[in-house]
């Protein structure tokens, strides 16, 4: 009896040390993960306890490889008891402080076990951080392309108070799919999503809805973009997704935040103003993709609008400098 | 100070720090004039210029970056595209698809491509260009090969 005590013993230890480590770990394929996790209990529920013992205990050497980190926490989790392994899903799911904490613990880890290092845990976290923009992206997304439909349906209908609660349905639907448990958790997930489609502020045939409310179109769009450029900001931040060049890739000088925020071409190269500057006064294209660049962005617009006048007169000055 | 002469120097750096990432291409620059630079690149593999190490001579504008450098073979090579007896090289982004954004380090890159790939249909070096054209691609390979061993490679004894 003592000795199976501290093999359990052991093993808590082990799936504790596992499950920080998967916190540290998880990224955004936890989705992906959980569904795994879920065939991974059906396969090991019908293994005996003393094999999955054994693989533990094998395992508990082979703490470099992350996968079996994975692997063992999985087949670990249903010879212990089916309930704890709720409560891990939901530990791991959960977003924010325990994230620092449990890689701040698994860093701590890296001092006795030397096998993963500060940096990694770093990039983790960052990594983290993008996903959470991701996630909050296609969640918006979702909720416009739901907002379109309903605006096909009922035209009338007041878009902010949809998007609004949209969103919050969003972040219900992500708190949802943290607690439940794979496939299940993505069902649920839309039926809240539908749910929300018809607790909007107001029904389009509503009387009490204000006429002060501003106009379809506008709204459709606004929240939206105005959420997308906030999430590309944070994404920035955690120095992710798009990449922005720190220095000019022209005269290699590091960009201030005007220059970082200068955008002259549709292409997405990025310059400084300078050298944008010096650009257009010899040869005036893009560096990036070689178009010509427009040579004044007021002008630019009307030009859309008006057919471009001045374009063509841009590109034979170019000609006239080159030769 | 110039703008140029800022790119350059920043470039030098940027050089001296890669030195290790691309083993095929060795840039220097001229002790006393940081607008002359050469440089050493490996003939690419399984082309017949394997093998052989090339010499080139950049001579960069005081407007470069906005103009392109003017960069030509020191070493013999028969090559389509490559003036035989000058060692001009006839590629677009040295000419009119030059962008501010190519680097010396980006020119010598596409200039092994070139290597690798000749456009028969513009070239400096008729004989070589015809033999291409006319399909004589083992005519072509020979010569090509010659010519590296005689001038690109290192002398034996």
């Amino acid at each position: 009896m003592v000795r199976n005590s501290k093999l359990k013993q052991s093993k808590l230890d082990v799936r504790r040390e596992q499950w920080l480590s998967r916190g540290a770990v998880k990224n955004k394929k936890w989705n992906e993960e959980d569904n795994r996790l879920d065939s991974v209990v059906i396969k090991t529920r019908k293994d005996d306890d003393l094999s999955s013992e054994k693989i533990n205990m094998r395992e508990i050497g082979e703490e470099n490889d992350r996968s079996v980190h994975h692997h063992s926490d999985y087949s670990d989790s249903p010879s212990n008891s089916p309930p704890s392994l709720g409560s891990s899903i939901l530990g791991g799911n959960d977003s924010g402080p325990h994230f620092t904490g449990s890689s701040s613990s698994s860093s701590c880890r890296s001092s006795s076990s030397g096998c993963r290092s500060g940096s990694i845990t770093e990039e983790e976290e960052e990594e983290e951080g993008d996903d959470d923009c991701l996630d909050d992206w296609e969640a918006i997304a979702d909720a416009l392309a739901a907002t379109d439909k309903q605006h096909d349906q009922c035209s009338e209908s007041s878009p902010r108070g949809n998007v609004i609660s949209q969103l919050d349905s969003c972040g219900d639907r992500r708190n949802e799919l943290g607690v439940g448990d794979g496939d299940s958790s993505v069902e649920r997930g839309r039926i809240v999503q539908r749910a929300s489609m018809n607790c909007r502020a107001w029904r389009p045939d509503d009387a009490f809805r204000p006429q002060s409310l501003p106009t379809l179109s506008k709204q459709l769009s606004l929240p939206t973009t105005d959420r997308r450029f906030g999430c590309g900001g944070v994404s920035w931040a955690c120095g992710g997704v798009i990449p922005v060049p720190t220095s000019c890739p022209i005269c290699f000088e590091d960009l201030d935040l005007t220059d970082s925020s200068f955008l002259p071409c549709f292409c997405g190269f990025r310059l400084c103003l300078f050298c944008h500057k010096r650009i257009l006064e010899e040869d005036g294209r893009c560096p990036g993709c070689r178009k010509p660049y427009d040579r004044d962005p007021a002008d630019n617009e009307t030009n859309v609008l008006a057919g471009s006048p001045t374009l063509p007169l841009a590109r034979s000055c170019s000609m006239i400098s080159r030769s | 100070m110039q703008a140029s002469r800022a790119r350059l120097f920043k470039e030098y750096k940027e050089v001296q720090r890669e030195k290790v990432a691309d083993p095929d291409i060795q840039l220097v620059c001229d002790d006393s004039n940081i607008f002359k630079w050469t440089a050493l690149i490996k003939g690419p593999s399984e082309t017949p210029f394997e093998g052989g190490v090339f010499q080139l001579a950049f001579a960069v504008p005081e407007q470069y970056p906005l103009q392109p450098p003017q960069v030509r073979f020191l070493t013999k090579i028969f090559h389509p595209n490559v003036h035989f007896k000058t060692g001009e090289i006839c590629l677009d982004i040295l000419k009119n698809a030059w962008s501010p954004a190519w680097t010396l380090q980006s020119v010598c890159r596409a200039i092994i491509a070139l290597m690798a790939h000749p456009e028969p249909d513009s070239p400096l070096n008729c004989d070589s260009g015809n033999l291409l054209r006319s399909g004589d691609a083992r005519g072509y390979q020979s010569m090509a090969r010659m010519y590296t061993r005689l001038a690109a490679m290192p002398k034996k004894g």
